[in-house]
């Protein structure tokens, strides 16, 4: 394995039959999508299938006191109608993760609403019925008695002595309260500094809201007492162990599909409450069951991410060095906290990012709420990057330096020794200071600057703001212990008698394109056309052990097993051609599914007639492999690292609020492409994302808790003219593994971008007196900053 | 208790509808309240529309009535009846793309692909309506639709390229 030492820029490995891999082929995926032919789940249309609906709760708190089903139940067309203490007959509570789910007290996740409710949206009955028309209308005839509670609407509110308890078995609204961890020598650090700088910055409430809200089809077959299931997932073993569990059934009896996906963003991992519910109701009823989130329950009540405040403290000295940060993070998990908690430990890990500094005081406190639960949403620990991003424009200002000058003195450099950020993770192959100079090159600040003053002079508000990061991708190899296969992403590669190279992952791509890229690998490492490929995804059955998409582990992780895999199945088809012909393998090649004597232009055999011969196994000589099967699994290697830097460039209209983005940048080091088309569209969908954070989307909840952003003219996405182009520039990666330097590209638009718009917009009105602490800027947002800067 | 009220049609009663859809005459049966949308995709199997809001915002729902886009979540099937309706099915027919399809696969416009159905009908009406559009337009012409993976660069670039295959085919 080449150290970083040996690693030559500009080298790129070229495997034998380099064709595919790196370049911008077009996806296998798309002809169904562009013609209508694909299979979403709710195209789901089976013999006898029912279709179900959810009460929810109108109220963000409240005891239940009686539910009456008996009209609905009489409703026409109505088959089922399950309140809370009926579902918990069915299904076990819903599995709760993280300190709730460890402590004695913990409460069980009622899968219906049982003896409250915690949220607006909060599911308290389902109606299973013959059509969704007639499921909704009796959903409307469920009188449901409530007693008002009092809401917790902030996580502070939660947090204040004497306040009510979103769940009577627990003391408090406390879900964690991290104890306070100390890396490197903070006292130190704070008393070296020259100046602190202090700041309280906040991350507002957005969502994942994907085009397709979460669907599920669940057909139970009373004869086997096996459980088939259609859904919307980013992980079919994961969906498939998640109901077993809840379900009570042994996982060999659940079988998950899963086909076209519209979308997640980190929304659809496991298995949700309600999509317990509905395998619930096909299992009661032995009749399959679907359904289709409508767009109210996806905003309402699929989950909601980001909402974290943080009070940080940056000891700095003179020259503008970051000595150490002190942080405390709050975090508002929403009603039934789950992955708030688990997310804590990489945001303390990553607060230091790809910069120098020698010490972190870290602390997080988590509530819980009466809003929405906090789900995973593209790079969920992504504030540790806007607080520190944000935080190094506030010391720039303070000390008035430019902060991209700032980034520059303070990030880590390889031969810098030990090469690793405070908090233990090492940063091999970093590149961020070579995206912070390549920036530089690119947006000629000077210039800027000029045409900053020039503007101002005319009473225009121009802004440029940066922001750099890394993300773990999927992050460099644990040091303490061995890499575990458990936690990997496995691939199965099989030649079939027809010579199609048959590529099996737990991947479950929603808009990554997977069936494409890794079949790009899959092709060049074994030696067959593109066509020839077919990526299985999608089914329990057949998929391998992995968790699926999410984590940006496929392009590494699932990349690098596909490579392995096609590797050793390219060599032991070529055992057995060498049998075949008689010739020793390495003597052999296999090129466009044709097995070659090396450098010959005559094919001997092709890969078809290998497989048929091994399965026939009449030609062969005993002792030779005839399984034409490989499986491979890759830990990442050690170069586990994304990152790079972004430069938002804005104008804001001091009249009106309004926010215009001029120009975006993207300097990008994701390691090798494998398709750089669809590495460019991960990058600028992840960019729009973060714009829309900043200029639009925010999951509103009033001070009574009700919910306010229940729509898509309420949650406000970003439409076409809302984004600009956006001009990417890929850095060359130092190559830290002889195969593998493909990382994973899919979070780090999302996480970058809203600390550099936010940036740009805070430099554009520096001269207004505005200092800017939050994420969400809307144009109302903007006159309050200004009117109240102003005086 | 809930508000009572007289209903004109019982929830099983349906009415009798015949309209062409993507060029072939289709009639069918239902209920005045049900949507275009899932008459198209329940009772004509044509699972190509896709809803993504059920409420008029996102788009992906739009098909083309009698020559323009209609957002098939608002109008309900009886509106149609008699109509002409193209679905993202009837774009180019057999399961075969036409130019619009065949520049979107080639510039990765689209990701996951659930909004592409109303990006399609729309764009195919702009450049039937205008041929040559520029870039801006192109951005006029899907503000209405919502895509939450791409940014819209790829969609955009991807009609542009189809304006271009098309008048170079002229």
């Amino acid at each position: 394995m080449p150290t970083e030492a040996d690693a030559v820029p500009g080298h790129r490995p070229a495997p034998v039959g380099e064709r595919f891999t790196g370049s911008s082929v077009k996806r296998m995926e798309d002809p169904s999508l562009l013609t209508g032919r694909a299979f979403f789940v709710a195209d789901a249309r089976l013999p006898g299938m029912l279709h179900a609906s959810f009460v929810r709760s109108p109220l963000p708190h409240a005891r239940v006191l009686s539910v009456d089903v008996s009209r609905a139940l009489a409703a026409p067309g109505v088959v089922a109608v399950l309140d809370g203490p009926q579902m918990a007959k069915l299904a076990a509570p819903h599995g709760v993760t993280g300190e709730l789910g460890q402590a004695e007290d913990g409460p069980a996740f009622s899968i219906l609403a049982t003896d409250k409710v915690r949220l607006v949206g909060d599911p308290v009955v389902l109606v299973v019925a013959e059509d969704r028309y007639l499921a909704e209308d009796a959903c409307d005839l469920v009188e449901v008695d409530y007693e008002d509670l009092p809401p917790l609407v902030t996580a502070e509110q939660a947090l204040a002595p004497g306040a009510a308890l979103v769940f009577d078995s627990l003391q408090g609204n406390l879900v964690s309260a991290g104890e306070r961890q100390e890396f490197g020598d903070v006292a130190k650090a704070f008393s070296r500094a020259d100046l602190v700088v202090s700041a309280e910055i906040r991350q507002h409430r957005h969502q994942n809201v994907p085009m397709e809200g979460r669907g599920i089809v669940a057909s139970f077959d009373k004869e086997s007492g096996s459980l088939l299931v259609n859904a919307a997932t980013q992980g079919v073993n994961t969906t498939r162990t998640a109901l077993a569990e809840q379900l009570g059934l042994p996982l060999d009896k659940v079988r998950v599909q899963a086909f076209d996906i519209g979308g997640s963003f980190g929304l659809k991992f496991g298995a949700s409450r309600e999509e317990v519910a509905v395998c619930a109701a096909s299992m009661m009823l032995a009749r399959p069951v679907a359904w289709i989130e409508d767009r109210y329950e996806n905003l309402s009540a699929s989950g909601q991410a980001r909402e974290e405040s943080f009070r940080a403290q940056a000891a700095v000295t003179r020259e503008g060095l970051v000595l150490g940060l002190t942080v405390e993070m709050l975090i508002d998990a929403g009603a039934y906290p789950g992955l708030a908690a688990m997310v804590v430990p990489t945001v303390r890990e990553m607060v230091p990012g790809p910069y120098r500094m020698e010490a972190l005081a870290f602390q997080a406190t988590v509530a819980a709420t009466n809003k929405a639960s906090y789900v995973a949403y593209r790079g969920p620990w992504a504030s540790e990057t806007f607080l520190r991003e944000r935080l190094m424009d506030l010391i720039a200002g303070e000390l008035r330096v430019e902060p991209l000058e700032l980034r520059l003195r303070n990030v880590a450099q390889r031969g810098q020794n030990p090469l690793r950020m405070v908090t233990g993770p090492s940063l091999a192959g970093l590149t961020t200071k070579e995206s912070l100079e390549r920036m530089a090159e690119l947006v000629d600040l000077a210039d800027f600057r000029r045409r900053q003053r020039s503007a101002l002079e005319q009473g225009r508000h121009l802004g440029i703001g940066f922001a750099t990061f890394i993300e773990p991708a999927p992050g460099p190899r644990a040091l303490d212990k061995p890499p575990d296969p458990e936690e990997m992403e496995h691939v199965r590669v099989s030649l079939e008698e027809d010579g199609r190279l048959l590529v099996f992952t737990a991947q479950m791509p929603h808009g990554q394109g997977h069936r494409t890229t890794l079949a790009q690998i899959a092709a060049d490492q074994f030696g067959v056309g593109l066509s020839q490929v077919t990526v299985v995804v999608g089914d329990t059955e057949s998929a391998p052990p992995g968790f699926g998409t999410g984590g940006s582990r496929s392009a590494t992780m699932t990349g690098g097993a596909t490579l392995h895999a096609a590797r050793r199945l390219r060599a032991k088809v070529l055992e057995v051609a060498g049998q075949l012909v008689d010739v020793s393998p390495d003597r052999l090649e296999i090129r466009d599914g044709q097995v070659f004597r090396a450098g010959m232009p005559t094919g001997l055999l092709t890969v078809a007639e290998v497989a048929r011969a091994a399965k026939d196994g009449s030609r062969l000589p005993d002792g030779v492999d005839r399984d034409l099967e490989e499986t491979a699994v890759f830990d990442g290697g050690e170069g586990g690292w994304s990152g790079g830097t972004h430069c938002a460039q804005v104008e804001v209209d001091r009249e009106t609020g309004q926010v215009e983005v001029l120009r975006y940048l993207v300097v990008e080091d994701c390691g090798e492409l494998i398709n750089p088309a669809v590495v460019e569209g991960q990058i600028r969908g992840g960019v729009a994302q973060g714009i829309g954070a900043v200029l639009l989307e925010r999951s509103v909840y009033d001070d009574t808790g009700q919910f306010l952003s229940g729509t898509l003219m309420d949650y406000l996405l970003p439409t076409a003219h809302d984004i600009p182009p956006i001009e990417i520039h890929h850095l060359q990666s130092v190559l830290l593994d002889q195969d593998v330097n493909f990382r994973g590209v899919g979070e780090g638009g999302m996480i970058a971008a809203p600390a550099a718009v936010c940036n740009a917009i805070a430099d554009a009105l520096a001269p207004l007196g505005v200092e800017i602490k939050e994420q969400h800027l809307p144009p109302t947002r903007i006159l309050e900053l200004i009117a109240r800067a102003q005086g | 208790m809930p508000h009572e009220e007289k209903a004109l049609y019982g929830p099983d009663e349906r009415v009798e509808i015949q309209l062409s859809v993507n060029g072939t005459p289709r009639r069918g049966a239902a209920q005045p309240r049900r949507t275009l949308a899932d008459f198209l995709r329940d009772e004509l199997q044509l699972t190509g529309t896709h809803l993504g809001c059920e409420h008029g915002v996102c788009g992906a729902c739009t098909v083309m009535v009698d020559g323009d886009p209609v957002r098939s979540c608002l109008m309900l099937a009886v509106q149609a009846h008699g109509r002409e309706v193209v679905t993202i099915e009837g774009l180019a027919g057999d399961g075969t793309m036409g130019p619009l399809q065949e520049a979107m696969w080639e510039e990765h416009s689209f990701q996951c692909g659930f909004c592409t159905p109303g990006m399609l009908i729309q764009l195919s009406h702009l450049l039937q309506s205008n041929p040559t559009p520029n870039e801006t337009e192109v951005r006029d012409s899907i503000s209405g639709n919502l895509c939450r993976c791409t940014g819209y660069e790829s969609i955009v670039r991807g009609a542009m390229a189809a304006a271009k295959r098309l008048s170079d085919a002229d």
